[in-house]
């Protein structure tokens, strides 16, 4: 039996081995060990200030750190009892739908597509295809300015804080804002047409798929979690009753799994169960590009990301505009530190991304907990990689290992973030 | 043309990120030197020679240490980014305590199944010797560029040694004492332009503790003001909490 290992598989964020056992054309044990060092997240927000849980956890990952910080945010208010203004929300949307921009077109053209063009970066591409590397920086520069018009810095936002924002975007940029949004339009659907010619592995992952949904809009900020197969959906304050974590050795990172299934969350799972809440023209480019709702082919995940730069886009563009308009202020509510428990989740680029905290009297934490999109995604994932290899195993040995390294690299893992 | 590797230890890659951030730099910047490694963007093997190591992360394992050896026994020059890898940044959080009861804390019953090999977390220079600085959480893509150039050109390091009430004082902002909020730019080294003070936010420290602060004064300067010395410390301790760096 010999065994081929990938060490430190490149163009994702953090360190991740994959081991196959190939034996005559059979693929046997099969694993992505997970080495990249845990930070102990859960047992360091632990005895600090409520107000220094969004700073600290936002520090868990630096391509979501704006999604660690909303998530964190609204446990911290969920615990203390603290409720936002409508304009707050919005500002927080923008900070989410900007961090959408700027990690799918890094995800998408810098991370996924050289595997697709045979490349082992992206920089070839600035000579062979300027014009698609300069439509990805475009866009990436785009979502950054935008989390930094809100946020303060494209890493990390500064100006979000418990209760609303401490300084505003002024109306010249939110002005500005929304005309740039409106013209990316054409880049973002080329990135789906781009996306949509690539030849990609006829595959079906046999896990649930799981992600925020809303009656009203395409949930990112609000909503319930619901399960695609299982039909079911539940509240994001019971997380801890439907999402079993397991320690498990060949990993920092725990495995997850929903009634004992494996599951996927992400942009494949979010446009499967909110396909009709996606703005028209995403909904239109997806369908030209032969994309139908409901599909699990995990290397769809791909093609959503670019449909979801659409639907955000538009989104980004229609709030700015709104907040144009006179809807009241985002100044930090008045609030009083008061002992409680807050749990709360977002959509990360990744997928469903869950915070929760315990606070004392004094405003101090006693306990928080974080489960993070790719910690949820890794047991899928292996159990793909288990299904997946077989059906490429007779592929010269590169291509073999390379079309494994193109499904993991399908989930846009993120490492730092699993084992926070 | 100079080689350079990037490597990661303990971090968010934030700092990376912001290296992808220098956007229209990138190329510019990108054509005076050989990417020689760089797990995040390229695919690829660290390779035998480089002549610039970029080093991202807090030291966190028995591996990070081994593989800092080899990286100073390699690379003329060893250019350190953000406050994880400089002063041991939010990482180093986990310094206080025993280590082994964070681990039951996040791994519970399984614990014993993690990763061996733990050291409690330190910056890069704990370790090895260092050439250049980029502090910050994250670092700016421009301080990242300029440092980079320097070192290419072999012009010796320069991270400002002031603390940043200056560059505060330049920004207009009201300051946060005057309202009894306790700010970390008293003794914080200067150079992001008090980013977070003019965001209506008090410093936090992450640039790490200037080294022509007077952490003595500036702690009497806190209780003067009605804050109690152990909330100055408990905020100093957020990104400076590495053993031998909080002085
Ligand atoms: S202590 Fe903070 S708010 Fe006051 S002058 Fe210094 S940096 Fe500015
Ligand atoms: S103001 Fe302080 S916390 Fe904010 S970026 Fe500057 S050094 Fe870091």
């Amino acid at each position: 039996m010999s065994t081929l290992t990938v060490e430190h598989v490149a163009r994702i964020e953090g360190h991740g081995t994959i081991s196959v056992e190939v034996e005559g054309g059979v693929v046997g044990e099969i694993r992505m060990d997970i080495i990249e060092p845990t930070r102990l997240f859960e047992s360091m927000i632990v005895g600090r200030r409520f107000d220094e849980a969004p700073l600290i956890t936002s520090r868990i990952c630096g391509i979501c750190s704006p999604n660690h910080a909303v998530t964190s945010l609204k446990a911290v208010e969920a615990a203390m009892g603290i409720e936002v203004s409508e304009r707050t929300k919005m500002l927080r949307r923008l900070l989410v739908h900007g961090s959408y921009l700027q990690n799918h077109a890094t995800h998408l053209y810098i991370l996924a597509a050289p595997d697709y063009v045979g490349q082992p970066n992206v920089l070839p591409l600035a000579e062979t295809h300027p014009e698609v590397f300069h439509r990805a920086l475009a866009i990436k520069k785009l979502g950054n300015e935008l989390t930094t018009m809100v946020g303060g810095r494209p890493v990390h936002p500064i100006a979000a804080a418990v209760g609303g924002f401490t300084a505003e975007p002024s109306a010249h940029d939110l002005e500005t804002f929304a005309a740039r949004l409106h013209a990316v339009a054409n880049d973002v659907v080329e990135t789906v047409a781009l996306f949509s010619t690539f030849d990609i592995p006829t595959f079906q992952t046999q896990g649930e798929m799981l992600a925020l949904h809303d009656d009203g809009d395409y949930a990112i900020y609000d909503g319930e979690i619901c399960a695609l197969d299982a039909g079911w959906c539940r509240p994001v304050s019971e997380y801890r009753q439907f999402v079993d974590e397991s320690v498990v050795g060949h990993s920092n990172a725990k495995h997850s799994t929903v009634g004992g299934r494996t599951f996927m969350v992400g942009s494949l799972p979010r446009v499967n169960l909110s396909w009709d809440r996606l703005t028209p023209a995403a909904r239109i480019v997806a369908s030209k590009a032969g994309f139908r709702a409901v599909s699990k082919n995990t290397f769809y995940n791909n093609l959503c990301q670019a449909i979801e730069l659409v639907d955000a886009a538009e989104r980004c563009a229609i709030l700015c505009e709104t907040l144009l308009e006179d809807t009241g202020s985002s100044a930090p509510v008045k609030y009083t530190i008061r002992a409680g428990e807050g749990t709360a989740a977002t959509e990360a680029p990744r997928g469903t991304l869950y915070h929760s905290v315990t606070i004392g009297e004094d405003g101090v934490l006693t306990a928080g907990d974080v489960i993070t999109p790719t910690a949820q995604n890794l047991a899928n994932l292996e159990a793909d990689m288990r299904a997946f290899a077989p059906t490429v195993v007779h592929l010269p040995e590169e291509e073999f290992i390379l079309r494994v390294e193109q499904l993991v690299r399908a989930y846009d893992p993120c490492l730092s973030c699993s084992v926070h | 043309m100079a080689k350079v590797a990037v490597f990661s230890l303990a971090s968010d890659y934030g700092c990376q990120v912001q290296i992808t951030n220098a956007d229209d730099k990138l190329l510019e910047v990108l054509g005076q030197f050989d990417l020689a490694y760089w797990q995040l963007a390229s695919s690829g093997h660290v390779p035998e020679e480089y002549d610039v190591a970029v080093i991202e992360g807090a030291v966190t394992t028995d591996e990070h240490v081994e593989l800092l050896k080899r990286v100073r026994a390699t690379a003329g020059t060893v250019i350190v980014i953000g406050a994880c890898a400089v002063t041991g940044g939010i990482p180093a959080l986990a310094t206080s305590g025993v280590l082994e009861d964070r681990f039951d804390v996040v791994y519970g019953e399984g614990s014993a199944l993690a990763f061996g090999g733990r050291i409690s977390p330190l910056p890069v220079d704990a370790i090895i010797d260092v050439d250049y600085r980029v502090p910050g959480c994250p670092i700016e893509p421009a301080e990242f560029v300029a440092v980079l150039q320097r070192a290419l050109m072999a012009v010796s390091d320069h991270i400002p040694r002031e603390p940043m009430c200056a560059a505060c004082k330049i920004e207009e902002n009201v300051c946060f004492y005057e309202s009894g909020t306790v700010c970390m730019g008293l003794i914080t080294r200067t150079g992001c332009g008090a980013k977070c003070v003019s965001l209506g936010r008090p410093c936090t420290g992450c640039r790490g503790i200037a080294a022509d602060a007077n952490l003595v004064a500036a702690r009497a300067i806190a209780v003067s003001h009605g804050i109690a010395a152990e909330k100055f410390d408990s905020a100093l301790s957020l990104y400076n909490s590495a053993k031998g760096v909080v002085r």
